[in-house]
């Protein structure tokens, strides 16, 4: 059931983000016949920095009573429709079955670029569908483990695993929606796909969940964030023009007609030469 | 652009998010195996000399552990048989008869190391082992030998560890 929900999700996603890219890659192959003759579109957006939080969290923390996960989201547009991404947060996760008891908790650091694929409609037109890349870290602490190996035959077999602390690497791939309700205030959704890069550092008990992740002991995870965020705008500074009109029209040094300046083929010679006009 | 759409933006989101959360299990239940089986091939020779072939005539087999909790399994007519090894020491013992009626009996020890690995959050943890010996008495069993030395959850290769060859008088 929720492979084919998995499924829908993500036709629905580039169904949803393939309209406005042939758009674009129509606009750009007539913008490429015609890119000799005009000059490259300036970027008249100014800056702006985008601090959310994610909304979906909570709530699926109360759904979900063996793991929890909070995530702050900051951005800030740089040029051309990019903008550079940083989310944070915690989490953590408990295991309580009759084969394994443990705790864990972890923070987590995200950092990457998304790039917008939808045309403004105007320089004030913040509302976006975007793509994007990140990598991933998370600082992991697990707390000792004690499992049951049952065994009706020979008896059970219990142990503990020792406390640890370890990391987790990640990439992701990109992919949602940001629109301005009201001036400033966002509302929109990101789905990540992420790939796991260290599974065999903890391969030995891997983490029920793992904030900013998800499920440890997959190598590659489907999620979704819906972000609540703010945006704080300026305007970029304004260049200085240089007027070079004045240079071009301030009067150039009359030349000498008298003076017949001799270029010198090397010094030695225009040394003699010198030496020469000396005793003359 | 989005603005013109955007009460359709946000159905699609919450329907989005009501599925993905509807998805998420609070905690998936067990569904492997959290022991591993040592399977014993029985092989028979009718006299010395001839074709060693797989037997398939033990037509009511036993095996029983000598074990804290014994425990016997019977077996309608086959030559191959799952048994256990302890994860709580190096070795097991297994009484071997060919049938219920049967009074001779033998005893076949399995001397082996075991190693945990971690098999999910919801299982936990499983014993894979190998084989270092197996040896018997020879009432009924000749000899025995190993054949695969590696007991692991890998069942897709059909692995026969260890043979016991039937004595050729039996």
């Amino acid at each position: 059931m929720c492979r084919y929900i998995y499924t829908l999700f993500i036709s629905a996603l580039f169904l949803f983000c393939s309209a406005p890219v042939f758009a674009q890659q129509t606009d750009t192959i007539a913008e490429e016949d015609t890119a000799a003759a005009k000059p490259k579109k300036k970027d008249m957006a100014g800056h702006q920095l985008t601090l959310g939080v994610d909304i979906y969290r909570p709530i699926l923390n109360q759904l979900q009573k063996d793991r929890y996960g909070y995530e702050l989201s900051v951005s800030y547009y740089t040029r051309n429709e990019y903008y550079l991404t940083m989310e944070i947060g915690r989490g953590g996760s408990t295991v309580d079955s009759a084969y394994l008891k443990y705790e864990t908790t972890n923070e987590f650091y995200r950092l990457g670029f998304n790039k917008s694929i939808l045309a403004r409609d105007n320089p004030k037109d913040w509302d976006m569908m975007f793509i994007g890349l990140g990598l991933g870290v998370a600082d992991i602490h697990r707390g000792s483990a004690t499992f049951v190996v049952i065994d009706t035959i020979w008896g059970n077999n219990t142990g503990v695993i020792p406390a640890n602390s370890f990391p987790a690497y990640w990439a992701e791939i990109a992919g949602g929606v940001r629109v301005e309700l009201v001036k400033g205030l966002f509302a929109g959704w990101t789905a990540r796909g992420k790939f796991l890069l260290n599974r065999n550092s903890f391969s030995e008990l891997s983490p029920l969940y793992i904030a900013g992740y998800g499920k440890g002991d997959k190598n590659t995870v489907f999620d979704i964030n819906a972000y609540i965020s703010y945006a704080i705008r300026w305007d970029r500074k304004k260049k200085t023009v240089i007027d070079t009109s004045k240079q071009a029209l301030a009067p150039t040094p009359a030349i000498d007609s008298t003076k017949v300046i001799v270029p010198a083929t090397n010094g030695t010679k225009s040394m003699r030469e010198a030496r020469d006009a000396k005793s003359k | 652009m989005i603005k013109q759409n955007r009460y359709l933006f946000f159905i699609f989101t919450a329907v989005c998010g009501i599925l993905w959360g509807a998805c998420k299990q609070e905690g998936s239940p067990c569904l492997t195996p959290t022991q591993v089986h040592l399977v014993v091939e029985s092989m028979h020779k009718t006299t010395d000399t001839s074709t060693v072939f797989t037997d398939t005539t033990l037509s009511y087999a036993r095996f029983a552990a000598l074990s804290p909790n014994p425990i016997k399994y019977g077996y309608n007519p086959s030559s191959l048989f799952n048994i256990t090894l302890s994860p709580n020491d190096t070795f097991c013992q297994w009484v071997f008869t060919t049938d219920t009626a049967e009074t001779k009996k033998d005893t076949i020890t399995l001397n082996y190391q075991p190693g945990r690995q971690f098999l999910s959050n919801a299982c936990g943890y499983i014993y894979f082992y190998s084989l270092t010996s197996v040896s018997s008495t020879h009432n009924i069993i000749d000899s025995a030998r190993i054949n695969v030395k590696s007991v692991t959850n890998d069942i897709t290769s059909n692995p026969k560890h260890v043979q016991i060859y039937i004595h050729p008088l039996y």
